[in-house]
């Protein structure tokens, strides 16, 4: 059973750099991603940071108002990633090239995964010392910045789940392209730009509380701004451990079909 | 472990009633050479996709050496070397990458892997070619990587899905070469699908024929060709009536014929000898063909004739 488990660690590791490989050389893949991640820190702090004169913002800074956009847009390039990996192999063949050898299932699902929450990762620590060089100060200190990289490694896992069990499903680009259409709504329809008491459409309020990546801004700008707060974290941190169940749920039933075709 | 494949009642039914398989049964030996042939659609894909552990069987025993594909997946694909028409390589990796990788997945150590890597690349000519990205690569030398890759763990059986369409002559003499060298010298069982004649021919000891799920055929080249081995004479007419009295005329001349729209088909043995003969019976009712074509049967020559016995026997 040890030799198993031994091999499973073995397997993930080998896919996982492979995947690794891939993105390294495939600039294309992260480049643009980061760069719409730093236009938004960039263009929504220079264009915007006036409002934060607002009493709504209660003196906050409004670039660590606006840094949890930046990071949340990041992670769903990198997560996604993930997905679109496997449609690749999926369409190229070498999915099957895979199934055909011993190698443990879950590895070869895991592999682009880990690769992407590393992409992730890396990107997120970029941003981070953008923001810090535009003069971000984080109340909560270091302990703060990682409590922020835990909370987008788990909105990346998320996501990631979401982005591999839509690809296994579809097994075809188009669809699997289709399905990132979510990043929308996901960062738009909520707090983006300003608190949610200066939200002024009844509609726009009701997607704000009902979409989670809301709880997600909340908690990291509590790290940002405020310091430790508890509730803030305890919601964020809710949140994400549910949508991660639920769409590493989704993922896993559908990469069980995809592995053994009836 | 051994190089065997038995195969009873094999049968897989996809959703919407649509039968892949039905009821296929067959032997392969320990170190034969095996061609399943059959045109596209026949149920040859979804056969070797089950033999190697990708699809599931809706019904059957499949034992492939000795090992039960339903129990023991993983036991199979330790021994199986599977080239699948559509089986695709990460075109970022080099091919050295890709072969190492393989290696590694079958539980060779980093070093290990390295040297086999090595002498694969030499036996497929790769090593010029070694470390530039496999998407640069031909579709020839693709495939001969796909075959070094297919190797790797020195498996006992081999199944090869179409191994040499869309080729070039040229390759696929090199691959005609490889698998030959592989199952007379190290004695590897080879289970070959086809839709070319002359490529089970040239290598098969033994072919088996599907059409429509079924095995209709079975038995060697020099066999099948002792019982389907008729040249095809293809006449085109002007006209569908003509070439409807022609099929009148000559009805009963060949051993079978075939008759569509302008056309019509007869086989017959020795299909030059007899042309004078068929020629002087059409002019005798002033019947002229537009074009007279004479060649060695294709594929589809056989299946016509195979499943026309299979009516004329209902």
């Amino acid at each position: 059973m040890s030799d198993k488990k031994n091999y499973f660690f073995v397997d993930t590791l080998i896919h996982s750099k492979r995947s690794i490989i891939t993105i390294l050389r495939n600039p294309f893949i992260f480049i643009p991603n980061l760069i719409i991640s730093l236009f938004f820190l960039l263009v929504y702090e220079g264009g915007l940071s006036g409002i934060s004169q607002l009493p709504a913002f209660e003196g906050a800074n409004y670039l660590a108002f606006i840094l949890p956009v930046s990071i949340v847009s990041a992670a769903i390039g990198g997560a996604g990633g993930a997905g679109q990996a496997l449609v690749n192999d999926l369409e190229t063949g070498y999915f099957s090239r895979l199934l055909l050898t011993p190698s443990s299932r879950l590895a070869i699902v895991l592999g682009p995964i880990i690769a992407g929450m590393l992409q992730l990762l890396i990107q997120t620590i970029l941003i981070l010392i953008i923001a810090y060089l535009l003069g971000l100060e984080v109340a909560a200190g270091f302990g703060g910045i990682l409590v922020v990289l835990l909370l987008t490694l788990g909105w990346g896992l998320a996501f990631a789940g979401y982005s591999v069990g839509i690809a296994l499903r579809t097994k075809n680009a188009q669809s699997a392209q289709a399905g990132t259409f979510i990043f929308f709504p996901l960062i738009f329809l909520s707090t983006t730009f300003v608190p949610y008491e200066l939200i002024e459409a009844g509609w726009l309020k009701v997607a704000t509380v009902i979409n989670p990546t809301t709880y997600l801004f909340e908690a990291m700008r509590s790290v940002f701004i405020d310091g430790w707060e508890f509730w803030p974290l305890a919601k964020g941190f809710l949140v994400i451990a549910l949508l991660c169940a639920v769409t590493i749920t989704f993922s896993a039933v559908s990469a069980s079909k995809a592995v053994s075709a009836d | 472990m051994d190089g065997s494949i038995k195969v009873k009642n094999l049968t897989k039914t996809y959703k919407g009633d649509v039968k892949a398989v039905q009821g296929v049964s067959f032997e392969v030996e320990e170190g034969e050479f095996f061609a399943f042939l059959g045109p596209n659609g026949a149920g040859k894909s979804t056969t070797v996709q089950i033999l190697t552990t990708l699809v599931k069987p809706t019904e059957g025993e499949i034992f492939v050496g000795g090992i039960n594909v339903k129990d023991n997946p993983e036991g199979v694909r330790r021994n199986i070397g599977v080239a699948l028409q559509e089986t695709g390589i990460d075109s970022v990796l080099t091919g050295r990458e890709l072969i190492e990788m393989q290696a590694r997945l079958f539980g060779f150590s980093k070093k290990e892997a390295k040297t086999r890597a090595v002498e694969l690349l030499e036996l497929v000519d790769l090593t010029g070619d070694a470390d530039r990205p496999s998407g640069k690569y031909s579709g020839g030398m693709r495939r001969r990587l796909d075959l070094a890759m297919t190797l790797v763990h020195n498996p006992k059986v081999l199944f090869l899905d179409e191994p040499t369409t869309g080729l070039d002559p040229m390759n696929r003499k090199a691959i005609w070469k490889e698998i030959k060298r592989l199952n007379r010298e190290e004695g590897t069982t080879i289970f070959l699908t086809t839709q070319y004649l002359e490529e089970a021919d040239q290598l098969a000891d033994r072919i088996s024929i599907i059409n429509q799920g079924r095995i209709v055929a079975e038995g060697s080249a020099e066999e099948l060709k002792r019982t389907l081995g008729f040249d095809a004479i293809q006449l085109t007419f002007e006209t569908t009536e003509e070439a409807e009295q022609a099929s009148k005329v000559l009805y009963g001349i060949g051993e079978n014929m075939e008759h569509s729209k302008e056309e019509v088909t007869i086989y017959t043995e020795n299909g030059t000898q007899f042309l004078p003969e068929l020629v002087r019976n059409l002019d005798e009712q002033h019947l002229s063909p537009k074009t007279i074509n004479v060649k060695p049967p294709s594929l589809d020559d056989v299946f016509i004739n195979v499943t026309n016995e299979e009516k004329e026997r209902v």
